[in-house]
């Protein structure tokens, strides 16, 4: 029991159970998603594996970033994101960097270290727009950012693709500029060399810690050498370079001497690995952050239902529907919740719960069949995962009244899109979309997004996806995620239903177009996979299953640790707004009523 | 006994049980298809099947029988 109590009791100490207990184990759902799982993991493994190995990196003196994370996050903490990030298919297979959620010191921060496996933490393709999204998370969560840094420079024999662009290699030091301006401090542990590029990840930060080996120089010993007026390389330029680069092997520009003796640029120095890793932690604990107790509406509950129950619950197969109050019950403190008119919008679920004791808005897709629904027509019946117009409404409503409260959002997707055909249009779906972007546009709190199973046409958009650049920190999938414009079975009839008739009426065989039909439909599956899309970054990670609640008490945990405005909770009218909807319109219960 | 009853209009697209199948409640019975997604029937109590009223490819009604169980 917390020595804090709570404001208002009555609407947050126990809120409207949902979901049941699993029944039955879907066992063979459970070892598909599994399966799943597996394969992300051994890409995980390839890429822990890869570059230089560990025991020659540890041989030199150094630690692996991996082992550094290790030290300076705290146990079972650790959120990792862009793991396998990989959107340009380096022959790294990844973008020499690691980064991710955890508390360090007791505070939530956002964590991105050089991986030092790889080319001495080199930049290479894709860095720049890993680094731009780490950036990003921490200015929409509010959190600061701690630097591992590790950097040799630029990739030399890819510098066209790292150096330049709108996303280069100088995004992220107007990103950390970015930051400090809005009061977000950036804690850099500098390791070995960063000349150059590696140099402005260092001086970008607001405080500098240093290994004893450091250094951090505007150029390194290669472009001191290298800058040769003839224009080529002959027998005396060569002769040049070696003497040059061996002077600079033996001293290095911007050692310790310099930036600690002389410009004072390196705050502190440590002599050994975990020595900086210690400062940084003891810069973390100065950093100011609210106590959770302070925003806490209740005490922090686990659900009632375990998260590997999930593994039964959502079906691999995308034709089979599940009951999404029993996915949110493994997320919610003690499966507790309070709905946002469950009789308005039948197709979307919107409301209010907490997480670690904080309360949190959730918006996620209904699935199964909606018996008379939409209301719009009899023409036809309403299918959860579509959006139709009382839900898009009712969403847009919600993000409004969450935002007022300053209330957190975790949007969870698994969408086929918004309804379609004339009688659609006539019911104004394609504005009611468009609206809602705009309510989600409108808010100023941060927004998770979670693509549960499937992420379909413009509803990905609109349902806080990951093109929310102002409000969405981060998106995650899992081993059932599919994103993608439409189905690939669907896109083939697109493609190919006129061509079929054609070659029908010419009295052509059907089979070349049927094969690439086929063809078309293997391909949208493969590039839907969840595998490719955290790859390319349709999401900044998949994650286990059991693992969704942890990312879920991150996010929220991270938003309430110095949020940028507050409701107080005697003042809060979504929760009111629930309860006076249920008393008057559903459970009819009023005292005029009664 | 209760019967399986099929909450929904569609068409019957699986039928898992056979006749004298010892069934136990929550168990899947038929998969009906409606709306191009497949909706699960479940037997409501457990029971034997005792007649199978509906065929696979057939078009049934909310609240129709399709499995009488004994």
């Amino acid at each position: 029991m917390s020595e804090f109590e709570y404001s208002m009791p009555r609407y947050f100490k126990k809120m409207d159970d949902l979901g049941k207990a699993l029944k039955k184990v879907n066992t063979k759902n459970a070892e598909e998603l599994l399966a799943v799982e597996a394969e992300l993991d051994a890409e995980v493994d390839r890429i822990k594996a890869g570059g230089k190995p560990s025991e020659k990196v540890n041989a030199g003196g150094e630690w692996t970033a991996w082992q550094r994370i290790e030290y300076l996050v705290e146990p079972g903490t650790w959120c990792p994101l862009h793991t396998i990030y990989d959107p340009t298919s380096n022959e790294e297979g990844t973008t020499g960097v690691i980064d991710g959620l955890g508390k360090v010191n007791g505070k939530w921060v956002v964590v991105i270290a050089s991986d030092n496996k790889y080319l001495a933490g080199a930049w290479i393709p894709g860095q720049a727009d890993n680094i731009t999204r780490v950036t990003d998370i921490a200015k929409r969560m509010n959190l600061p950012l701690v630097w591992i840094l590790n950097c040799s420079g630029v990739k030399l024999s890819h510098q066209e693709e790292v150096y330049a662009n709108r996303i280069g290699g100088g995004t992220p030091f107007y990103r950390h500029n970015e930051l400090e301006q809005l009061g977000l401090p950036i804690i850099v542990g500098i390791y070995g060399t960063n000349p150059a590029g590696g140099g402005y990840h260092s001086i970008s930060p607001t405080i500098l810690i240093a290994h004893q080996k450091a250094n951090m120089a505007v150029g390194g010993a290669g472009i001191v050498g290298g800058m040769s007026p003839k224009g080529y390389i002959d027998e005396e330029a060569a002769q040049s370079l070696i003497d040059a680069t061996r002077q600079f092997k033996s001293a290095p520009p911007g050692r310790v001497e310099i930036h600690h003796g002389v410009t004072g640029f390196f705050r502190e120095v440590a002599e050994t690995e975990e020595g900086v890793l210690d400062k940084i932690k003891k810069y973390v604990g100065a950093l100011p952050a609210y106590n959770p107790e302070f925003f806490r509406v209740a005490d922090p509950v686990e659900p009632k239902f375990a998260g590997e129950d999930l593994y039964s619950i959502v079906p691999v197969n995308q034709r089979r529907g599940y009951e999404i109050y029993d996915v949110l019950a493994r997320l919610f403190d003690n499966s507790e919740h309070s709905e946002y008119k469950p009789d308005y919008g039948l197709e979307m679920y919107t409301g209010i719960a907490k997480i670690d004791g904080l309360l949190c808005g959730f918006v996620a897709n209904k699935q199964g069949v909606l018996k008379n629904y939409p209301e719009y027509t009899k023409e036809y019946i309403g299918i959860g995962g579509k959006l139709y117009h009382q839900g898009l409404i009712k969403m847009s409503e919600f993000v409004t009244l969450c935002n007022r409260d300053k209330l957190p959002i975790v949007w969870i997707q698994d969408t086929t899109g918004i309804d379609v055909g004339d009688i659609a249009e006539s019911a104004e779906l394609l504005g009611l979309g468009q609206s809602l972007i705009y309510s989600i546009q409108n808010t100023d709190v941060p927004q998770m997004e979670i693509t549960l199973r499937k992420g379909t046409a413009a509803a990905h958009y609109v349902l806080g996806g990951p093109q929310g650049g102002k409000t969405n920190a981060f998106s995650i999938g899992t081993a059932a995620t599919e994103i993608n414009v439409m189905h690939g079975e669907t896109a083939a009839a697109a493609m190919y239903s006129r061509r079929l008739v054609k070659d029908q009426d010419s009295g052509k065989s059907l089979d070349g177009t049927i094969a690439k039909m086929n063809d078309l439909i293997k391909a949208y599956s493969e590039k839907s996979r969840p595998a490719y899309c955290a790859k390319k970054g349709f999401v900044d990670e998949i994650v286990k299953m059991s693992a969704l609640r942890n990312y879920i008490k991150a996010f929220v945990g991270g938003v309430y640790q110095n949020p940028k405005s507050i409701c107080p909770v005697h003042q809060l009218i979504t929760p009111r707004v629930i309860k006076d909807h249920m008393d008057v319109y559903v459970n009819k219960c009023t005292v005029r009523e009664t | 006994m209760a019967n399986v009853e099929s909450p929904m209009a569609g068409k019957v697209w699986k039928i898992l049980v056979k006749v004298g199948d010892a069934i136990a409640e929550d168990d899947e019975v038929i998969i009906l298809e409606a709306l191009k997604m497949e909706n699960p029937v479940f037997a409501p109590e457990d029971g034997v099947v005792k007649e199978i009223l509906v065929k696979e490819g057939q078009q049934v009604e909310e609240g129709d029988i399709l499995v009488s169980l004994e």
